[in-house]
């Protein structure tokens, strides 16, 4: 039979990538992210004979680690009014070639609404069908739906025109 | 028209998934530095509850009697007696907290159950207290609610109800209370985010029917108000009606 301890970090080094990703998605700058998921881990692990049992303990993670972030954000934000470019400009994750990422895509996400970058994080990154992202955020399997397929609608329209300037230009 | 008018759900989250791909992951800490983390909270959680027994053993029976006494000198109603052959809870070895006003009991998983029985006067700094001896930072007011604009996330997480009579918010109405003369939740401190706090303030209705309003607040930017919540509760929090034969508020 395997120790905790064996249990536990088998679990972190399965989730780590997955939940940083989808904190990275719902909140925040990496260095910040990585600070967050690392705290949830260890609160994982303070109650680990509760979170073992979660239904999705990765989704308990995320959530935490959302939670955690929840004050640092609130106190960063009093202190830098002005940083509120992080909203169009995802700090630390669309530098281009370094991060290789998607920044026009990235930055739709990051204009979502909260609830739905949580819906959407959970789903893609999580891979959570809608009852257990209903349980875990605490909110009707319907609504789930609701901002799952506004989410989708928005980033649809995200990825239409890029793709119609792109054909426009052959 | 485009290719991309014509995506599927599924290929935009791929497409969105896909955005993310790129993302520089550094190797994850060590886990043993986690688990040492985790383990710091675990020592002070226990340090939390040995310091709370040990405050407990030395003058449990003086505080919990003035308590009491506090309670029934200012109550109509009698107050149960303590239970002194109650076994501290497996949650935190803290045994059950009964005054008139309410119940305060620790859950083996680590989560609390608060009743607070309906037109008993509650002692708002006894329970604000006894909550702190769970591992529940808490502000509990009567004839006014504390909140923070925004209020945290996470109250759901952290506040279980129970019954068809609880009204949730932002759900609308629920059923009348009919024969409800308490409320009870459950709280999972672990799940209230650092820096915040449960805020409950309690309305007395009339001679046994209350107004309990819930959310959590960040404890260095917070307000507090006479005036009650209106029916559709506080912002990211409950209300709960309860006690009486009457209807909840609309």
């Amino acid at each position: 039979m395997r120790s905790q301890q064996t249990e536990f970090a088998e679990f972190f080094q399965a989730s780590w990538e997955p939940c940083l990703r989808a904190v990275v998605a719902v909140a925040g700058t990496r260095p910040q992210a990585e600070d967050q998921v690392a705290e949830a881990f260890a609160r994982a692990w303070g109650s680990w004979r509760k979170v073992r049992q979660h239904p999705a303990p990765q989704a308990w993670v995320v959530r935490t680690a959302l939670n955690t972030g929840t004050s640092w954000w609130r106190r960063r934000n009093r202190e830098l009014p002005l940083a509120d470019h992080d909203l169009t400009a995802p700090a630390g994750l669309g530098e281009g070639p370094d991060g290789g990422l998607d920044g026009t895509l990235l930055t739709a996400i990051r204009r979502l609404p909260q609830r739905q970058r949580e819906v959407i994080a959970l789903r893609i990154f999580l891979d959570l069908d809608t009852a257990t992202i209903s349980r875990e955020l605490g909110i009707e399997a319907g609504t789930v739906r609701m901002h799952l397929s506004r989410a989708v609608a928005a980033l649809r329209r995200e990825l239409t025109p890029t793709t119609k300037s792109t054909e426009a230009d052959r | 028209m485009s290719i991309h008018d014509e995506m599927s759900d599924h290929d935009v989250l791929r497409a969105a998934a896909d955005s993310l791909a790129g993302l520089p992951v550094a190797r994850p800490p060590d886990v043993e530095s986690i688990m040492a983390r985790g383990r710091a909270h675990r020592a002070r959680r226990a340090r939390r509850v040995t310091a709370a027994a040990s405050l407990s053993a030395a003058g449990a029976a003086a505080s919990t009697a003035l308590a009491i006494g506090l309670t029934s000198a200012l109550s109509p109603a009698p107050a149960p007696a303590p239970a002194p052959e109650a076994a501290p809870s497996p949650g935190t070895g803290i045994g059950p907290i009964r005054t008139a006003a309410f119940t305060l009991a620790s859950n083996p998983d680590g989560t609390a159950t608060l009743t607070i029985n309906a037109g008993e006067l509650l002692d708002t700094a006894s329970l604000q207290r006894d909550l702190a001896q769970y591992g529940i930072p808490a502000k509990v007011t009567s004839g006014k609610f504390c909140s923070s604009d925004p209020a945290p996330d996470g109250f759901k997480q952290a506040v279980q109800l129970y019954g068809p009579w609880v009204r949730m918010t932002p759900s609308g109405p629920g059923k009348p209370p009919p024969d409800q003369s308490t409320l009870s939740v459950t709280i999972d401190p672990a799940a209230i985010p650092a820096g915040a706090a449960l805020s409950i303030g309690d309305f007395q209705l009339g001679p046994d029917r209350q107004q309990a309003d819930m959310a959590l607040i960040d404890t260095s930017s917070s307000t507090c108000s006479s005036t009650p919540p209106g029916p559709a509760g506080p912002p990211g929090g409950t209300q709960i009606i309860f006690g009486g034969s009457g209807q909840a508020g609309s």
